[in-house]
């Protein structure tokens, strides 16, 4: 009985969560300039204005490409010496230095929306598109950070009394064991940055001062002027990658454990 | 980590002039210099920029002057007139979010149960449907809803097409719902409501909820819950009495965290709610960027909406630990 609930309450779940995605996937294939539901006159044009044709969007999706991986690049660069220090000693500052990484992505993001908005006045990186890529990297440094912390913790301490045993220095050990071991988490950590950042815009619409737009900055500033089936084409296209992007770190990471859950059990 | 192999000689000199020590010392203190400038400073500026001048017609000067905060609290010609226009942005700001992040939690929880009890193959299919909904784009899940509430296409056209609108009609629910502020005289309507402002808040930060909930559910010894049910317990005791007390402490920080999420979400409240039932953060975007451009009390507001997000927390912190102590 408690079976026959469990599953209906699931699949309406399930459907509640896919429903907007859905519809709005549906209205990209729109053939006129309006969103409608069920699509009419329905079309594949679209897509080709959104990644070839208009260079309104296709700059765009070129600045979401360079600010999502050079930010998720450069948060992971940041992330492994924290993470490595935290590992490795514990200590107190260890600590502090990853609360402190952590700060901007557990804050609401308008606020340091505005507070990078003013930091980069004064620096002159206001519009640039470098700003926007350490402003992400900053935002979304707690993602790699705790990837990797979580990789480091799962490496066998046998593993590096062998190696300490056997005579290998520190970077020996490094470069054989932690490094090989920590792989999956680390890539994990770079791809929820990259996610995270394609579809980030409140901080992006500070940062750029308008002097460049990403996709879904783009999408926001147009949001007045209502919609129409291209930004439907951007949604499914960001959606695609998602998917992607984390089926393939189900597939060759393991995503229940990234998430927390028990390793004992199976 | 090649200075740890040229120094592998120098082994008989004291640890404490080992220059691999001072190297690492230099790393870590850049290391500290890059998160801390980048980390604090952003919001050590809008604290002090909160404290500005605006200028009028051009821009705003450093000063230290309250007038920001006195704004925000009784109005801008105060004390010849009181508005209140800001605190009800706020009151408006923890309201939706409250109930958004409520909805959330308690939606998420028998969810994200049942999803531990499957299949580890089955969870990471979950997770990753979850994940992806996660980081889908505010401005994309706000488009998909509007479809579905607006009133010329999705659930109002449902309703009159499917008759649902009339019967409503004849068995008086629509008058209700009229008092409710969900329809105009000929349909139902969604837009705008609170209705629609706090269902889309709440499908924003569900994936969250489910993701954070998951760890604590997922460590749930299942012998526990089995035990209770073999000796006779019914599945709504079970909930009370094994997983509830068992999940308390996350259940509070997902909770606090959805909370604080929300209270800066910008582009829901636009769409959705009405002018009047606008929020903080959206006037905090007006401010700073937006019609008004009075960067100072941007950051004021800024500044009273983290604050507010700190009560929250240190309440939510005194809360579980009183749950916590003896019973």
């Amino acid at each position: 009985m408690l079976c026959v609930f469990g599953h209906i309450f699931m699949s309406l779940a399930a459907i509640v969560v896919a429903l907007p995605i859905v519809i709005v996937c549906s209205a990209a294939l729109n053939g006129g300039r309006t969103m409608y539901f069920p699509p009419e006159d329905p079309t594949f044009s679209r897509f080709g204005e959104f990644f070839f044709s208009e260079p309104v969007w296709t700059e765009a999706l070129w600045n979401s490409v360079i600010v999502a991986v050079g930010s998720a690049t450069l948060s992971v660069l940041l992330a492994w010496p924290i993470a490595y220090g935290l590992w490795k000693t514990g200590s107190r500052g260890a600590k502090l230095l990853a609360g402190l990484g952590s700060v901007p992505f557990a804050l609401p993001p308008i606020v340091f929306g505005v507070g990078l908005g003013f930091f980069w006045a004064f620096l002159g990186g206001l519009g640039s598109i470098w700003a926007g890529i350490i402003s992400h990297a900053v935002l979304f440094l707690a993602l790699p950070l705790v990837t990797i912390s979580i990789g480091l913790q799962a490496i066998d301490r046998a593993h590096l009394d062998a190696a300490a045993t056997m005579g290998a220095t520190e970077s020996v050990t490094f470069r054989t064991i932690i490094l090989p071991q920590t792989l999956p988490y680390t890539i994990s950590g770079f791809f929820f940055a990259l996610v995270l950042s394609f579809n980030e815009f409140i901080v992006m619409f500070f940062v750029s001062a308008s002097a460049f737009a990403t996709v879904t900055l783009q999408i926001f500033n147009s949001l007045r002027n209502g919609y129409t089936p291209t930004m439907a084409v951007a949604a499914v296209a960001f959606i695609t990658v998602s998917i992607v992007v984390f089926s393939a770190v189900a597939r060759w990471g393991d995503l229940p454990r990234l998430m927390g859950a028990d390793q004992s059990r199976t | 980590m090649t200075v740890a192999g040229h120094i592998a000689p120098l082994a008989e000199t004291p640890p404490a002039l080992r220059p691999v020590f001072r190297w690492g010392t230099v790393a870590s203190l850049l290391l500290w210099a890059i998160v801390l400038v980048l980390c604090l400073v952003p919001f050590v500026l809008v604290l002090v920029i909160s404290f500005g001048h605006k200028v009028e017609g051009a821009g705003w000067e450093w000063a230290f002057t309250t007038e920001n905060y006195l704004r925000f609290f009784v109005g801008a010609s105060w004390p010849t007139e009181t508005t209140f226009l800001y605190v009800t942005q706020l009151y408006w700001s923890m309201r939706y979010a409250v109930v958004a992040s409520i909805l959330a939690v308690v939606t998420a929880l028998p969810f994200t149960y049942l999803m531990t009890r499957q299949s580890r193959r089955a969870q990471a299919m979950w997770l990753v449907l979850m994940l992806t909904t996660l980081s889908l784009s505010e401005v994309f899940i706000v488009m998909g809803w509007d479809i579905i509430l607006s009133n010329n296409s999705g659930l109002p056209m449902l309703f009159a097409a499917s008759g649902l609108t009339d019967w409503l009609k004849e068995s008086g629910w629509f008058d209700v719902l009229r008092e409710w502020g969900l329809a105009n005289p000929r349909n139902v309507k969604f837009k705008t409501s609170e209705v629609a402002t706090v269902l889309t808040m709440s499908y924003l930060v569900w994936p969250y909820a489910v993701i954070l909930l998951y760890p604590a559910l997922s460590r749930l010894d299942p012998s526990l819950a089995e035990a209770a049910r073999t000796m006779g317990a019914r599945p709504w005791t079970v909930a009370r009495t094994v997983i509830l007390p068992a999940v308390r402490l996350p259940l509070m920080g997902t909770l606090l965290f959805l909370f604080v999420f929300l209270l800066g979400v910008y582009v829901a409240i636009t769409v959705f709610a009405d002018p009047s039932q606008h929020t903080t953060a959206v006037s905090i975007y007006e401010n700073v960027r937006g019609s008004t451009l009075n960067a100072p009390f941007g950051a004021a507001q800024s500044v009273i909406l983290l604050v507010t997000a700190a009560v929250f927390l240190l309440l939510g912190q005194r809360l579980s630990r009183k749950s916590q102590g003896p019973a």
